[in-house]
């Protein structure tokens, strides 16, 4: 790991294409600005893996299962089917 | 053409209706072609079918059945939106995904996985307790 120290307004050059920016710090919380190409995701890193943990579990979803919860479902008349009151 | 898929078996598609995601789904980023399938027993479920690995797809959900307005509140009109269902034989584990969703251009069929900016939305949102929400 590269280890670094930047001031407020100073920056880091990632590759070309990204930059990420010292904008503010205050109360042990630092502000970045980031700026990167549209096809590279920025993501906090705890949420990325929360979305990961639940891409995974859904991705080991059997098609039994969704038939099950599918017909649970219909049963009671969650999905949309239910007349407006 | 033809996919063949661990779950599905053969599938045909049309490859004009394939899905592109440039950066991948989150935690599968190698893999980025993918095909909607909609099964009858599934319903009212989609399956997002990878046609590059046998073994991948992820069972999905369209919100607005859930949550009528959360596509437009979230991303807008313009875009086709769904939210992945991590789902269980037991429906009331059964939780879909409202952080981060699957938006889907209509017209080039880019796609991508969002983490939407928003701490109000769960990760996992249950499935049945959505009735009592959804139904407003």
């Amino acid at each position: 790991m590269l280890v670094l120290t930047r001031k407020i307004d100073e920056e880091i050059k990632i590759g070309e294409q990204i930059v990420v920016r010292v904008l503010a710090i205050k109360d042990g919380q630092i502000k970045l600005g980031i700026a990167a190409p549209r096809s590279i995701s920025v993501f906090r890193g705890e949420l990325y893996a929360e979305a990961q943990r639940q891409n995974e579990a859904a991705s080991r979803v059997e098609r039994s299962a969704v038939a099950e919860a599918a017909a649970t479902l219909s049963g009671l008349n969650v999905a949309g089917t239910e007349p407006k009151s | 053409m033809k996919w063949s898929n661990r779950q599905f078996g053969d599938l045909d598609f049309d490859p004009d209706h394939v899905v592109e995601f440039s950066s991948g789904m989150i935690g599968f980023e190698q893999y980025k072609r993918f095909i909607i399938v909609h099964d009858e027993d599934s319903e009212p479920f989609r399956w997002l079918v990878s046609i590059e690995s046998k073994d991948l797809n992820f069972p999905m959900l369209d919100p607005g059945l859930l949550l009528p307005g959360y596509s437009e509140g979230t991303v807008g009109a313009e875009k086709e939106v769904w939210v992945i269902a991590a789902l269980h034989a037991n429906v009331e584990k059964s939780t879909v995904n409202l952080r981060s969703p699957v938006v889907i251009d209509r017209k080039t069929r880019a796609a991508q996985q969002l983490i939407l900016d928003d701490d109000s939305l769960p990760f996992q949102f249950p499935l049945v307790a959505a009735k009592s929400k959804g139904g407003n």
